[in-house]
This record gives C-alpha cells, structure tokens and sequence, in this order.
C-alpha cells in the first residue's frame, strides 16, 4: 500500500523541503582550490551554458560561460543559484522503505532493489505485464530518456510508460509533426534578432525563458515589431508594439482571424503555397467565417486589435513566431498550434534567414526527452510505436522480438486515471512530480495512494515521492554526464562536475541494475552514458531526430550540434526546411483547417471566473528543486492570485488579502495580488507549490484529443475573500506548502 | 580589445532579478547583494529597474561623507566605504542622486556596488551585466554597443542645478545628450502617455 | 537648532598646524608635570618620548584637518550639543557605557562581517592597547618600579610619583607585570597571523586590498612584536646577544609606527570614535519629525538629517534645488532610482511604439 506513512509535518521535518542558502564552504571563497566544469543549466529548455565551481567534490559557485553561443553568459536566477542545490541537507543519501505510521527508513540497495524486483514480478505475474507502468521525466537527458524506453518495453514489456513532457511539449510536438512532418523549432534562436516582425502567443518569456528576452530585444533594436499575446500584460508585453490582451482559451480566433485579413488584402504567398503545400483551400475556406468581429468576440478583445495584427504580420518582409504553453496547455492545444503555424505557412516566410517558427521548451531536456522513445506512443529516433516498419528497426537495435514490444500504452493522464480505478497497480517513476505536476491534484494523490506498489527514483524526497514504498536516491544533473536537446534543437554536452554523495548512485546504473535483477543483464550492460549515447544514436538512424552522425566529441568541439545530422562527416541542421523543403514524404507543408471550440469548462454563474496557471521566474516545474533553494524561495516564497482592481473590488478583496480559490474539483487559499496588468475576467496562480497552495487542486482533468496535453490554462473557479488559515499544513514554511 | 564600460537600458529590464542573485555571488560581497531592482509600481504595471552605481567622476556619497572613507580607484570605481572609517552616519544613502549606496545596519557599514572590483579589475564582466538575461545591463565596449543599439550611450545627467559625469553610461534616444532630472514625477508613468497605459481592463474598453 | 557650521576664517593648513602644536605642547607640558619635573623620566626611553611628542602633533593636525570637513564639523558639533544636552545627559552617559561594551570592548559589529575578521581585530586591538597602556606611561615618566630599600625582592609601583602598591618578586603578578609587553606582542602576532590568513583566504578581499592601507600597518605590528618579543629571548635565553643592536632596532619599529599614526590605517583608532556621536545623532533624530519622501510620502529619513544635509550640500557646492521650487534632497532614494527608470523609459516611450523601429 502506498498510503502516506506518517504525518505530511512529520515527512517535512525528516525529510523537508528545507531552505539551503549558505553555500557549501561559507560565502568567502579561494578561486586556487577550485576547477571550473563548463556544462549546462538544468532548469529550462533553453539549457544555458555555465561553468561550475568545484571544490573537493563540490559544488560551490558558478561563473558565466561567456563563450557559449546560445546564452553568451547570460543566466536567469534559476541558473545563478542551482549550485545551491548541491550539498543540500534534503538529499537523498541512502535508499528509503515505507514504514508504516513511522514514515521512512534507511535500507541497503540490495535488499531494496531485490524489493523493487520481486514487487514488479509480482504484480506483473498477477495482473499482467502493463499492471506497472512507468513515468519519467523530460528534464532527463537524452541517454537516461532513451534507456526508460527500452527499460520499459524489454526489461518491464509494459505498454505503460509516459513522460511529464505531456505536460508540457506534446501539443507544439503533435502540430508541428502534422503540419510540417517534424517535430522541432524551425530555427535557431539566432534568426530572432533578423526578423522584421515577431509574434509571441503564450508565452510570458521574460518568466519562462528569460535568456530569449535579448534576442528579443535585439531584433527591436535592429527596427522589428513585436506582438504579443497573452491574457496578461509580461515585462515583454510591455514593451511590445501590439500587445493583445486574449481571453484564456481565445488565441485561435485571433490566428484565423489575421488569415482571414491575409488572404483578404493578398497578404499571403500564393507562389509559395502552390508549390510547397498542400491543403490550403480548406483552410481559406475555414477561416472565411473569421472576419475581425467575429473572431475578437471569441478572444475578448476589440475587432480592431485584430485588424491591427493582421497588418503588422501580413505583409511583413521577415518574420518570426514562437509559442509556449499559454496557447498549448488546452483541450485544443494542437489545434491552436496549427493555427499559428497556419499563418507561418501562409506567410511563406519560414526556412530562410530571419523567418521562421520555434516552439519555447519549457523542461530541461523538453526537446531530446521527447525524441528518444518514452512517450506511450513512440520508440527512439521520434519514431512510431504503432509503425511495423519502426518497430522493426528498434527490434533489431535492442536484439528483441519486434512482437515482444508493446503497443502504445497510456498517456500520463489516463495512466493516473487507470492507477486510480486499479487497472495499474505497480509504478515506478523518475523525474516527475504528479502530485504537484498535474490537473486535479486531489484526485491525482488518491490515485497514488491505491498502488499496490511505488518505487520512486529521485535525489529529494518529492511531494510524489512520499507515497513511495521504496525511494532509490538518483543523481542530479551535475552529478552525472550526458547529453540533452535544447529548444533550438541543439544536441549539447552535460559534464560530470561532482560525483553522487553518501551511497546515492548515477540514474542509468540505477536502471541498469534493476533491468539485470529482471533477467536483462546483456541488454543494458553499458559502461557508461557515452556508450548509451552509442546505442542512441544508432537507433535514432533513419528516424526524424536523427542523431547518427554525431558523437559526445563532435558535439563538444562545436559547442552543440543540431538533428538531424545523418552521417558522421554532417554538420547538422540549424534551420530546417530551407528550400521550402518540408518533413512529409512529400517534402511539402500540409495545412490542416482548424476549428474554434469552447474550452472543456467555461465560466458559468456559479463558478464565473476563469482560473489560468502558470510559472514564476525563480521556480522550475513543480518546485521540488527550487523550493529549496533559500535565494529562490526569498524572490517569490509563495503563489499568490493575481486578479485585476475591478474584478477584486466586486469580491471586496484587497492586495495581500487571504482567497479562496474554489473548482469543482478542489480549492486553495492563497494571498491575492491586485494588479491591473490582467484581464478583468481572468486570474492567474503560478502551480510551483504543493498542498492547499497548489494551482492544480484547481485544474481540470480535460486533455487534447491529439496530444493528451492537459488544459492547464484554463478552468473555471469561484473567489471568496477568507481569512488566514491555521492548519497544520498552513503553518508548515511557505516551501513546504504552508502560507504567510 | 578596447576598454569595457558599463551600460544601463532601464526600458529593456524584465524584473528576473538575475542581477540581483548574481550580484551577492560577487567575491567581494559574496552572500550579500549590493544591487537595486526597484518594482517601479506594481498594481499599475510590470516595469522594473535595476540600479548600479554609476561611478560618478566626483562623487557626491564621497563629499558628504564626514569620515572620509568612500574612495576610488585609479580606473574610475567607487568602492564601498572603508571599514575601519565608515561611522555608519548615511549621508552617502540619502545623498546619492541615483540611490545607491546601502546601510547595511547588521555590519553598521556602507556597502554598495563596486562593480564586481574582483572581476572588473581584472578584466572580467561584472556579475549582474554577465548574467542580465535582457541586456539591461551590459558590460562590453564602446564600439560594440554603438553597433548594436539604435540608442546612444550617455553619461551626463542633471539633477535640478547639480550636473554629474559618470563612469557608467544609460541608453537614450539619439537626440538626447544629456539626462535631465528635474522633474520629479510623481505619478508612476510619464506625463506623456496616457493616465493608466498599462491597464489591461481599458485596453480591451477604449477601442471597443 | 541652528546649522552650527559657519566660514572658517584663517587657512585650514595654518588652522590644523595650530591645533597640531597645541596636542604636541600639551603632551610636553603632560610628561614634565607627570614625570614630576622629569625627576622620573627614563632617559632611555627619550626617543619613544620625542617620538610621541611628534606623532601628537600629527594627530592634532590631521584631526583639525578632518573636522574642517562640512560633514565632519557638523557632525561634531551635532554630537556634542546632543550628548550634553542636560536632561539627557544621565541616559546618554548610560547609553554610553552600552555601546563602548559592545563596540569597543567586545567590537560585535566587527564579528557580523566576519568571525575571522574579528578575531584578527580583536586580538591586534586588544594587544595595541595593553601595550600602549603600558608602554607611553613608561616613556612618559608617568608610571616607575623601583626595588624596595628594605628588600630587593620587593617591587613598587609609582604613578605620577604617588606609590601605587608593591608586589613581591616571584608572584603571578610581577611575573605578568614583567612579562605584559611580551603578552601584548603575543596577542598582536595572533591578530596579525589570523589578519593574514584571512586576506589570503579570501578572494574577495585580496582583490579590493592595498599594499599601503592594509599590508604596511601589519607588517609595522609584526616587526614592533616580534623585535620586542626578541629583546625577550635575547635577555632571558641567549645571555643578551645582540640586545643593543635589537633595542635599536625595536626603536625605530615604534618610532616609524608613530609617526605613521595620523596618516595611515591606524588613524581610525581616533576618528572611529566619532561613531558614537552618530550614534546619539540618530537617537535623536529617530526621537524628532521625520522627512517623508515628496514623491511617495514615506519617511526616509529624521528631519533634522535632511535638513543638515541641505546645509550640508549648500557647504560643498552640491545643487540639488529644481527647476518647479522643490527639492531633490527630498526625494527618497527608492523613489530616486524608480524615477531614473521612468525618466528614461519616458525618453523612449514618448517617441510613440518601437521608436527603434520606424
């Protein structure tokens, strides 16, 4: 049983989250005992370049990496602290066993992983081999994400595995596959600064990715227009030349609005679309209903605003989209993606210098971890499970059966459901968070709570993890090498900085052991990440992401290399699809049409006020990482509701004041925060927190039909002023779930 | 390489507080960060700035300082006051025209920005302008910022009759040669724009 | 109160040469009249003597010097109408006594720098003054020992030729009586040892350091110390080899770190008590009116601080006044560094959307 065992007080105090702000060594320093160890940042997708300052096996302080191309140095406040996260008193040392009523106690590896094994042979034995799944994690790297695939279909032949990159990437992955047959940015991140006009749908990247803000910047410097939408005003916005206000769930009105203006005013490239698409009169036809009236009564804002974006990005020379989640997280998320990709193609102004696409990945490895074979629906190369031909080809890499791999398994989503009503009874899961991470919280820690079995992997003890009946302490990033994709699909060198401390071991040694201790020793007797890199890249040969002319050397030398990059003497691929050429067989764009619907819950009378979440620039994801670090938590220690005067003055709520935020599905109680910079019809919580303070008590359990991407951003939630709470989880520290 | 000099673009800052993190792992105020970054108003907008010393060329923290204990170096940079001389009055805190220097009450000492004298002096860049995500603060040379801004960088300001020379430069507008602060406004956004500019609620109203 | 700083009215060199002689004549006319006519002066010890005559003259001079400041003169005057102030002259004598523990004897604002810095200071600081708690008594002819006429075992102490008591040869307290300066050497090598590790150690500060500032008063510590501590061995281990050239070369260790007395490091030891009149200042300007910000209207600062800095800034030729009658000095420097962003914002914004673009 994985009910907690013991008191959420009592798991704090053991085994926090506790602050960490001194670093290891005191704050003076002398540079003479330390060696710098160029790597990269693990907390965002755009994978920085920094050096770390190593002193006797630890990690003590940072110092920019100046000469990295993509990040020149620059770093946001996530990547000057994470070397707190070393040394941290909270770090997992030794492995853990459930005790019931007593919480956790230190066990030996052998007895734990022979628990791990004899559990997993049980309930496969007992209710069938998919009975256990598997949930990992996007901020792996590309080796650790490429041996959780085969981990999962030759060591566990479960169909179960998934990954939190549904959380996050899947919706601009399925689009982009659909539409131009790859799932990547488009460009590198150096086009930015040479477009003419640059539109950014959802993504408040002065938060999320900040390093963009420069290239950003710099393209206004050099004369460019910038537009901007989201449903509140970012430190982006405010400087953006057209900043458009949309109603959560809205965007894509907006997109086929501006086609229906192109192709009215003849700003559309008629030459282009004859000769490298397909499926463009379906989609003219669409949106000829989106006249500039109709489409601002769906995004809430006024007509002319649509007009105006329409002539900013219509006839512009260059130009440059990037999304993120904002239009992403929603039960039409690929949807919306396609209409923005929609307006790139149209345009015609895409695989040349200065004009393209990107999607912003938001997790570590949120590019490379979905392209190595641990999604429910995908083997290694970006390749298709349900492909006889790709299955073929990764039976043969692994040396198995092509029949002994499952078939697609469950996205995480439905795989929570199917823990909950005990169609899976085992899990094992690495690098993810559920119990912060996603929609309808409440509902997700029941579903934790009825496993007959869970082995958690990680390096502190997650919100998740204290349902665990076995916790294996893994490693950080630092503390392991490897290789991981950033969101311009730059293949780049993680370096070992530091080694695991106390008896805590490299993640792939982890899953190597456990994969012999089930009778698959020869499958996964590598000797090091490097030589799983081999294997990787062997596999992904043939496939989209093809990784097979690189090596961990090559990618080194040139500061990263893009996919694909086919043969060993191939420089990769910065930009894609120049020539007009796209991914398809047919080497053209397919456009698809795309319908506006309503979100899964609107606004009703009793629930009037849409609820959207989000992240803050000091934390990363689910907050097991940043909620420990004493400078980050100081920056923004606890979520808090942003809410515009007019619509807090209806609720006689004022700044500072105690919320409640109320679904129907779960609650939280948070301190507002009036601002006029969001919608009046809108509020907005940041989802870094566990407990009562977490976003996602809220949120819905609706997922794209496409994508299985939950609908984070939007749902519908009632707001009543409250007084401060005093329960035991309200008086834990604000990292911990409590409140001030 | 020609000389580095410090530039400030407070219209590019995003609030990330990058400086603010990096500027406390500098070695010669490491654990304590000497960097300003004012939330300029937050109910009505999301504007923000950082503030360094600008190194004046005669520096008004130093002349009222009764202890003598505020100096520069050679190369221009106004360090932190003496230890053994501050006497912890903060007539360099309330004096300074960019309000700068921080009375640091646990150590009952001044304390400000050195711009990073451990790297700066050797070479390196300061530690906020190495990480500032949005080039806000950029440490790099004359040459190179004239290629890449549509601005000019200046480094003259008045403050009402007081004229000031200062080491590090702000971003303006071509015409522009000299910052004039005069006027002191006191609502939270110029006189030039409209009253509430960032307020979404009138967005979405005024053009419907 | 009124702005006590007015004009001086004779050169400020001739002003600080003036209270230099009268600091260099009062130590004369001290050692004549404590040495009871010099009849307990140790002719020995003449050159310490000249030396400190000299090193009184510098500090007078560089004192006058520093007060000529406008800060400085205000402040002292500020201090000083503020601390006699009758009424509360009880509690300020109370509140004396609190901070010179805490500050001076225990210099706890040295250990929230830092521990290593404290325990350098505190041993170097600790050191000097037993030292010179001794030592300028001596040379100054104010304290003597002579040997009891009835018993050469006996001891006795005499301050300004008034017996002080006697202490038998052999006791702990001859044995520390003879033995202080070496005890004080001790301390200061322990201080000087933990100073130089400490910038050793520490990247940070042996960035910022400066040979004449921060090396040169250690290395006059260690060689006053460890000359001393040689004289020691040399009368006690090694049969006075060498004692005559050691003495002298002691000699010029002490005279060369008096003469450097007013101008170097070591000055602080008189200017830092001038923290204690600060101390009193914020007293009672925190008691008194408060000057709100004329752009947010917070208090920033007492009343009587901006008022005095006014004064102050007038003094130095600093022109904060502006154009619409108000004040820059009035505005607090939260609202100083929002309005430098906004004015520059302003620069750009009003040249309509992306001025950079079109």
């Amino acid at each position: 049983m994985a009910k907690l065992s013991d008191t959420i007080p009592n798991l704090v105090q053991h085994f926090g989250p506790t602050l960490h702000s001194i670093p290891s060594g005191g704050w003076t320093r002398n540079p003479q005992d330390e060696k710098l160890v160029k790597t990269h940042c693990c907390f965002c997708g755009q994978q920085c370049g920094i050096q770390l300052r190593v002193n006797n096996n630890k990690v003590v302080g940072f110092e920019p990496w100046e000469t990295f191309p993509f990040n020149k140095g620059k770093l946001c406040p996530k990547g000057v602290k994470r070397y707190m996260q070393d040394e941290h008193p909270d770090r997992l040392k030794m492995p853990l066993q459930r005790i019931e009523g007593r919480g956790f106690e230190p066990l030996a590896w052998e007895p734990a992983m022979q628990r791990v094994v004899s559990e997993i042979r049980r309930i496969q034995e007992r209710y069938g081999k998919d009975a256990f799944a598997v949930l990992t994690g996007a901020s792996l790297t590309n080796e650790k994400a490429y041996l959780m695939g085969k981990f999962a279909r030759v060591a566990l032949q479960t169909a179960n595995i998934d990954y939190n990159g549904r959380l996050c990437m899947v919706s601009a992955g399925a689009a982009s596959k659909k539409i131009f047959g790859i799932d990547r940015s488009a460009n590198p991140w150096s086009d930015i600064p040479k477009a003419k006009v640059i539109l950014i749908a959802g993504a408040n990247v002065a938060e999320t990715a900040p390093i963009t803000t420069d290239y950003l910047w710099q393209a206004r410097e050099n004369g460019a227009k910038l537009i901007i939408l989201d449903p509140r005003m970012t430190p982006i916005a405010r400087n953006a030349d057209l900043f458009i206000p949309v109603r959560p769930g809205g965007d894509m009105a907006i997109f086929n609005g501006m086609l229906h203006i192109m192709i009215e005013r003849g700003w559309i490239d008629r030459e282009f679309i004859a000769q490298h698409t397909s499926g463009f009169d379906a989609v003219a036809e669409t949106v000829r209903k989106y006249t500039p009236d109709f489409a601002a009564k769906i995004a809430g804002v006024p007509a002319d605003m649509i007009v105006k974006v329409a002539e900013l990005w219509g006839p512009a020379p260059t130009s440059f989209l990037l999304h993120a989640r904002g239009i992403e997280h929603h039960s039409k998320g690929v949807d919306n993606c396609i209409a923005a990709i929609n307006l790139v193609v149209a345009s015609g102004r895409i695989g040349r210098e200065g004009c393209g696409y990107a999607m912003i990945t938001g997790q570590g490895n949120g590019q490379g971890g979905r392209e190595q074979g641990q999604k429910c629906d995908q083997l290694p190369g970006s390749r298709d499970i349900s492909n006889p031909e790709h299955r073929k080809y990764i039976a043969g890499v692994w040396g198995v059966p092509e029949e002994s791999i499952p078939q697609k398994g469950l996205s995480a989503v439905p795989l929570v459901e199917a823990i909950h009503d005990g169609r899976i009874k085992g899990l094992i899961s690495i690098c993810f968070n559920p119990a912060v991470s996603l929609p309808d919280g409440n509902f997700v820690r029941e579903a934790l709570s009825k496993l007959e079995f869970y082995v958690n992997i990680d390096f502190f003890l997650s919100e998740s993890g204290r349902y665990a009946d076995i916790v294996l302490p893994g490693s950080l990033m630092e503390e392991d090498e490897g290789t991981t994709t950033n969101v311009e699909g730059r293949v780049i060198l993680h370096r070992k900085a530091v080694s695991p401390p106390g008896e805590a071991r490299e993640d792939w040694k982890i899953l190597c052991d456990l994969a012999g201790l089930l009778g698959h020793k020869e499958r996964f007797s590598y000797a090091s990440p490097k030589e799983i890199f081999e294997e990787l890249r062997v596999a992904s040969k043939g496939g989209t992401s093809d990784y097979y002319g690189m090596s961990w050397e090559r990618i080194d030398e040139n500061n990263g290399m893009f996919w694909p990059c086919p043969e060993p003497g191939h420089p990769g691929t910065p930009r894609l699809y120049e020539g007009g050429k796209f991914g398809h067989p047919d080497g053209k764009a397919h456009f698809m049409p795309v319908e506006w619907r309503p979100s899964a819950e609107m606004p009703d009378a009793e629930y009037p006020i849409i609820l959207t979440t989000g992240r803050v620039v000091s934390h990363f994801l689910s907050g097991t990482q940043t909620r420990r670090i004493g400078a980050l938590m100081d920056q923004y220690p606890q979520p808090r509701c942003e809410m515009h005067p007019r619509l807090a003055e209806q609720l006689g709520v004022s700044d500072g004041g105690f919320v409640k935020v109320e679904s129907r599905r779960g609650q939280i109680v948070v301190r507002a925060l009036v601002v006029k910079t969001i919608r009046p019809d809108t509020v907005f919580v940041p989802y870094h927190w566990p407990l009562d303070r977490s976003a996602n008590n809220c949120t819905i359990r609706a997922i794209d039909p496409v994508s299985n991407i939950p609908e984070f951003k939007i749902c519908a939630v009632r707001i009543s002023k409250t007084d401060q709470p005093t329960d035991e989880i309200a008086i834990l520290g604000v990292e911990a779930g409590g409140i001030r | 390489m020609s000389q580095r000099e410090f530039f400030i673009d407070y219209s590019r800052c995003i609030g990330c507080q990058a400086c603010v993190q990096a500027c406390a792992e500098c070695d010669t105020h490491r654990g304590t960060s000497m960097i300003h970054l004012e939330t300029i108003e937050r109910l009505d907008s999301v504007q923000t700035a950082p503030q360094v010393c600008m190194h004046c060329e005669n520096p008004v923290c130093a002349r009222v300082c009764p202890a003598d204990a505020i100096k520069k170096t050679p190369d221009g940079v106004v360090q932190s006051s003496l230890k053994p001389r501050c006497i912890a009055c903060s007539n360099c805190v309330v004096s300074c025209p960019f309000g700068v220097p921080k009375y640091m009450a646990e150590f009952e000492q001044m304390m400000k920005c050195d711009m990073c004298y451990d790297r700066s002096s050797v070479g390196k860049k300061p530690m906020c302008a190495a990480v500032c995500p949005s080039g806000a603060l950029t440490f790099t040379t004359m040459e190179e910022i004239q290629r890449t801004r549509r601005g000019i960088p200046v480094n003259s300001w008045t403050f009402g009759e007081e004229e000031v020379k200062t080491k590090v430069y702000v971003m303006v507008p071509r015409e522009v040669d000299r910052v004039n602060v005069d006027l002191i406004q006191i609502a939270p956004t110029p006189s030039a724009l409209p009253a509430d500019p960032y307020d979404v609620a009138l967005m979405l109203e005024v053009q419907q | 109160m009124k702005p006590p700083i007015t004009t001086p009215r004779i050169s400020d060199t001739a002003h600080a040469m003036l209270w230099g002689l009268i600091a260099a004549m009062t130590l004369i006319v001290g050692i004549l009249a404590g040495s009871r006519g010099l009849r307990d002066f140790d002719p020995a010890l003449v050159s310490y003597a000249g030396a400190s005559v000299l090193a009184g003259f510098g500090l007078g001079y560089r004192y006058a010097m520093w007060l000529r400041r406008p800060p400085t003169r205000l402040y002292w005057h500020r201090g000083w109408q503020i601390f006699l102030n009758p009424r509360r002259l009880p509690a300020n004598l109370a509140h004396l006594a609190r901070i010179v523990w805490n500050s001076v004897v225990l210099q706890r604002f040295i250990d929230r720098r830092s521990h290593l810095r404290w325990t350098a200071h505190w041993f170097l600081a600790w050191g000097c003054i037993l030292a010179a708690a001794v030592t300028f008594p001596l040379s100054f002819g104010w304290v003597r020992f002579e040997t009891a006429q009835d018993n050469q075992e006996i001891y006795r102490a005499f301050l300004f030729g008034i017996p002080l008591g006697s202490f038998h040869l052999g006791t702990t307290i001859a044995e520390l009586t003879f033995n202080i300066l070496d005890i004080a050497a001790v301390m200061v090598l322990i201080g000087v040892f933990f100073a130089l590790w400490r910038r050793g150690r520490d990247h940070g500060a042996w960035s910022v350091q400066q040979f004449s500032n921060d090396m040169l008063p250690l290395i006059f510590l260690f060689a006053i110390s460890i000359t001393g501590l040689f004289l020691t061995i040399s009368t006690h281990l090694m049969r006075g080899i060498y004692y005559g050239f050691l003495s002298q070369l002691h000699a010029i260790t002490v005279i060369l770190t008096l003469l450097y007395l007013p101008f170097g490091k070591f000055f602080h030891i008189f200017q830092r008590p001038a923290q204690l009149a600060i101390d009193f200042y914020k007293q009672d300007g925190a008691a008194g009116p408060q000057a709100g910000c004329s752009r947010c209207g917070q208090p920033f600062a007492s009343r009587m601080h901006i008022d005095d800095l006014k004064t102050i800034q007038a003094a130095l030729g600093i022109r904060y006044q502006l154009a619409d009658g108000t004040h820059y000095q009035d505005v607090c420097p939260a609202c100083r560094r929002k309005n430098l962003a906004l004015t520059q914002d302003g620069l750009w914004k009003s040249q309509g959307p992306n001025p950079r673009g079109c």
